[in-house]
């Protein structure tokens, strides 16, 4: 009884992240559309939720990463799960409060290896898979996007620029309707995997489902649909403030960001690694722009984010292994869940009430 | 040792794959733009072949944009 009791906290806590990244990443997803006038806001954000939940059932290759190579499933119990959830939310929530765009990804993925030490020692990471899967691609994948980007758009204006303008903006404002939907596909197919490899990591510990089994489809239904609706509801409000951060970009360079986010995530995704959407994303947009000219991007902004990649990890890995110490402490039950939980919502509502309060910006994850 | 853990096979694959996609496909696509804006141009000058060379270009590199897209979402659902 009381591990079917952790078990429906984890899926609701895991279910619940996942909104909460689909309600960060919108802006990530449709603000290059929006800002350059290929799509109504409207349009493109009812578009990126039902591509978001259409991509999220085109591979599994990420969630298996998430579920086998990265912690050791042996020594996983439901309850680590959880304050690994607890950890990439804390934080997520954190870096939002303070404006600090991080990535929800890093934030799982700390969580949880965070979480497993706690309760299991150094042994229960797996290292390679860690180190190979997670972190060397995560360096990577926003440099390439950048270059992708770079390199894109220097072709682009080789071959138009000497056109007339009018032509080539409406010609790519019409292209960017298909990128801008294979980069919402990409996004749905690489971040919804995150979720239900964890849930599939709990189920496997509560021995629900055997060993390096893949996610169950009422998880990969429950997953997607969660990435949807987090993107739809999301969109109202943080595109509104996001809009105005991006890059003032003309079409064609929206149409070379989006590309490239969309090439490197979907490519990313075949071979399982689990990325950052939001650092591949800025990174494509950065490297738009810098080809450009050097100085149209924000680089305080890039700094920024450079900043919170390097925190992410280590800072969603201390709260994971600090909620996994504070669940521990009211024994294997389903006590210690619940309470973390409570306390979790508690401090959600308070955070959500001192930004409305605020009318800040809401930074993108 | 390094290479052992890193997974150097496929992330050199990765990124020639979205070299190629992603600066592949947008240039696909400005010929078809370039095309496009060239056939409106040439229609206006009133040389009805060369327009129809550039209509066609366009038609062609919009085909093989959008088969490059379809490719690569066949690619990612046969994973």
């Amino acid at each position: 009884m009381s591990a079917d009791v952790i078990m429906v906290i984890v899926v609701a806590t895991a279910l619940a992240f996942d909104f909460t990244n689909g309600f960060h990443d919108t802006a990530n997803v449709v603000a290059t559309s929006i800002s350059t006038g290929a799509a109504r806001p409207q349009v493109a954000i009812a578009f990126a939720s039902l591509l978001n939940f259409v991509g999220a059932f085109i591979s599994i290759s990420v969630a298996a990463t998430v579920a086998n190579d990265v912690v050791n499933s042996e020594v996983i119990t439901p309850t680590v799960v959880f304050a690994g959830l607890i950890g990439a939310i804390s934080w997520n929530l954190i870096t939002w409060s303070f404006g600090l765009p991080s990535s929800s990804s890093h934030a799982l993925i700390g969580g949880v290896v965070g979480s497993a030490v706690a309760a299991a020692g150094f042994d229960a990471v797996l290292a390679d898979g860690l180190v190979g899967k997670v972190l060397i691609p995560a360096v990577i994948a926003p440099l390439l996007a950048f270059l992708v980007a770079g390199i894109a758009i220097a072709l682009v204006y080789r071959v138009v620029g000497k056109q007339r303008p009018g032509t080539v903006t409406r010609g790519f404002r019409y292209g960017q309707i298909v990128s801008g939907g294979l980069l919402a596909l990409a996004h749905g197919t690489n971040d919804a995997q995150k979720t239900m490899g964890v849930i599939t990591l709990a189920l496997v510990a509560n021995g629900s489902l055997a060993a390096n089994a893949d996610p169950p489809v009422w998880v990969i239904a429950s997953a997607a649909t969660a990435i949807a609706l987090g993107t739809y509801s999301g969109g109202w409000r943080i595109i509104r403030t996001t809009g105005t951060r991006i890059i003032k970009m003309d079409a064609a360079q929206g149409f070379s960001a989006q590309g490239a986010g969309a090439a490197v995530i979907l490519a990313s995704t075949h071979f399982g690694f689990p990325l950052s959407t939001t650092h591949v994303i800025n990174g494509g947009v950065m490297g738009a722009g810098a080809a450009k000219r050097v100085s149209a991007v924000r680089w305080g902004v890039a700094g920024n984010i450079a900043m919170a990649w390097l925190l992410t990890l280590p800072a969603a890995a201390a709260i994971g292994a600090a909620a996994y110490g504070l669940t521990a402490i009211f024994g294997n039950g389903a006590l210690g869940p619940v309470l973390v939980t409570l306390m979790g919502v508690s401090l959600i509502v308070a955070v959500f009430s001192r930004r409305s309060q605020r009318g800040s910006p809401v930074p993108a994850s | 040792m390094m290479a052992v853990v890193v997974e150097t096979k496929e992330l050199l694959e990765t990124v020639a794959a979205s070299l190629v996609a992603g600066v592949g496909m947008t240039f696909v696509f400005s010929i078809a733009i370039w095309g496009v804006a060239r056939f409106a141009e040439l229609s206006r000058n009133d040389r009805p072949v060369a327009a129809s060379a550039s209509a066609a270009v366009a038609i062609l590199a919009l085909l093989g944009t959008l088969s490059g897209v379809a490719f690569g979402i066949v690619v990612m659902t046969n994973k």
